[in-house]
């Protein structure tokens, strides 16, 4: 049987499995928004664990990182440290947030935002920056998706036409069984791309190399220049190294998709254990992407496209089934990502919009529908964004990293009491200079003083929302009161 | 804000600030290992290839032991309840 063939089948496959998922997730849906939307906030730890993962962890870590490695040299170990940093900040932020989620009936960020801030242009504005922020990542993802398959079939099946296929299948589950499919096919995507990273970097170790070890023998005699700071092109600077660690883990945290995993929890202590050991998936599927893209630049010098060094390598030298598996990996490290966005934006988009100002009264049966309808339209945009170019994304996707960053002020100060309160005033005036900030200091003049733009945005974020906050009205003495002494209590009990 | 408003207002101890020992021993322990892993200590004492630490550079191995460090210190302040 040829390569091709094998490989494709496989990815096939598995997504016959998670349509099997989404199905049976279908059947133990109630109809309940919560259950829908949040999974009746019941998530174990297991499950959560392998999603929050799944979730973090996109085409990029796939693809991307080892092209990183490939490039940039070992500066790209950094990632270690955001994703250790996402672990602590799960651990302290997360776990308020999914205090304040579980004693409010919080389904989206907004929610929480506008209830503390007591302001609907709070509401509408961080669903604006939630949706249009990640939109750009459905993108991302499913041309990733289209990509793999591609390469999968040796051409034989386009980039469009597997775009479609697989944005089809991630909308089609989502619609079926709500988070809960989205939960579960996660669980098995999150399996499957950690044990296909590592299994593929090890088979290029050992088929080129003869071992991990040898690997970076090779790399030390033949590229010296990948394994030091700030690598071969300079990238790596401390600004950069700083920057990408501020961007990486605070910018992904706050946006919906992750957000919202916080309020699923089935407990605190749930939460808890989530962030204390997250970091280790999470900074561990990047040792294998160091072998993959330093052992790549020994091997295979002159690639065009670093970011195809790991399938080049696979086709090359590992058998066609494990590539096919491999491959398959690939996809569900997209999908998994794909699905949570399609699922916060649609979550967003129903109840941050919908249900608040064009439908405020109606079943649960209509919102669920309505949700179903905005996961429809959303493959349509995500398809359209995919497979043509437009000028104006190409701004966007460069804002998109750190967008959500401009959230951090805002979600702060109701999580962290302090007896400086921020205000709805300062909180806009925040995310509009935060914004108009990112676009310089990304685009106009990219990273001032070598220091990367987004951390330039939040720092002008901050600035701007702590001058408005001193001269504008604070929230109402009983929402301050209400929503802190839920912290409060939740951090440090009755007595403190 | 007024004084006499500000004073309406619920106070609360700082949360930026530890109250337990435990939580002041971890807070205190992942901010210092969190520097060692960020500029300026990352690329002074730590961007150099040899000595190797099992065959592989410095600081690769550098930076493995502080997010194995990191990771650690999280996990012990969980099982202490911080």
């Amino acid at each position: 049987m040829e390569p091709w063939v094998i490989a494709t089948g496989l990815i096939f496959a598995y997504l016959l499995v998670t349509i099997v998922l989404g199905i049976v997730a279908n059947r133990r849906l109630a109809v309940d928004l919560e259950d829908f939307l949040l999974y009746g906030r019941r998530a174990g730890f297991i499950v959560l664990y392998l999603t929050v993962v799944a979730t973090y962890h996109s085409a990029f870590a796939f693809l991307g990182s080892g092209g990183f490695f490939y490039t940039h040299g070992i500066g790209f170990w950094d990632a270690g440290t955001w994703t250790v940093l996402v672990g602590a900040i799960t651990y302290v932020l997360g776990s308020r947030i999914w205090a304040l989620g579980k004693a409010f009936d919080y389904i989206t960020p907004a929610d929480m935002l506008a209830d503390f801030y007591e302001s609907e242009a709070v509401r509408v504005l961080v669903a604006i920056v939630s949706v249009v922020f990640t939109i750009l990542y459905i993108q991302v993802q499913a041309q990733g998706l289209g990509y793999i398959i591609n390469v999968a079939s040796d051409g034989r099946i386009s980039f469009e036409l597997g775009t479609l296929i697989l944005l089809v299948v991630a909308a089609a589950y989502l619609m079926a069984g709500g988070l809960r499919a989205v939960y579960w096919t996660d669980v098995v995507q999150g399996v499957w791309m950690y044990i296909a990273v590592w299994v593929g970097a090890l088979v290029v170790a050992f088929k080129v190399f003869g071992g991990p070890i040898e690997l970076w023998t090779a790399v030390r005699e033949q590229r010296p220049d990948l394994l030091s700071l700030p690598g071969p092109e300079g990238f790596f600077t401390p600004g950069m190294w700083f920057g990408l660690m501020v961007v990486l883990s605070f910018g992904i945290v706050f946006q919906p998709h992750m957000m919202i995993r916080y309020y699923t929890a089935a407990s605190a202590k749930t939460i808890k254990w989530l962030g204390a050991t997250t970091p280790i998936f999470l900074m561990t599927l990047f040792i294998p992407a160091a072998l993959v893209g330093l052992g790549g630049a020994v091997a295979l010098p002159d690639l065009d496209i670093p970011d195809r060094v790991f399938p080049e390598l696979l086709f090359r030298y590992a058998p066609a089934w494990l590539t096919g598996v491999i491959l398959a990996g690939a996809t569900a490290a997209a999908m998994s990502t794909l699905d949570s966005i399609l699922h916060s934006n649609m979550t967003v988009l129903t109840r941050d919009v919908y249900q608040r100002y064009i439908a405020k009264e109606a079943s649960t049966r209509h919102y669920i529908l309505v949700g179903r309808l905005i996961i429809g339209a959303l493959l349509v945009v995500g398809y359209v964004l995919s497979v043509r170019t437009f000028e104006f994304l190409v701004v966007l996707v460069a804002l998109s990293g750190a967008g959500a960053l401009q959230l951090m002020p805002g979600i702060v100060g109701i999580c962290f009491p302090t007896r400086f309160l921020f205000t709805r005033s300062g909180i806009i005036a925040g995310i509009a200079v935060g914004l108009v900030t990112l676009y310089l200091t990304l685009v106009v003049a990219p990273h001032p003083l070598g220091l990367h733009g987004g951390v330039w945005s939040v720092l002008a974020n901050f600035v701007a929302v702590g001058g408005v906050s001193a001269f504008t009205k604070p929230p109402s003495v009983a929402t301050v009161a209400r929503i802190h002494g839920t912290v409060e209590r939740f951090v440090y009990g009755e007595t403190s | 804000m007024d004084e006499h408003v500000r004073q309406q207002y619920p106070r609360y101890r700082n949360h930026f600030l530890p109250r337990t020992r435990a939580g002041a021993v971890a807070t205190v322990l992942f901010m210092l290992v969190f520097a060692c892993a960020q500029p300026p200590i990352v690329f002074l004492v730590a961007n150099r290839i040899e000595p190797l630490v099992f065959g592989l550079p410095f600081l690769y191995m550098y930076l493995l032991a502080l997010y194995v460090a990191l990771i650690a210190i999280l996990i012990w302040a969980q099982r202490r309840g911080v």
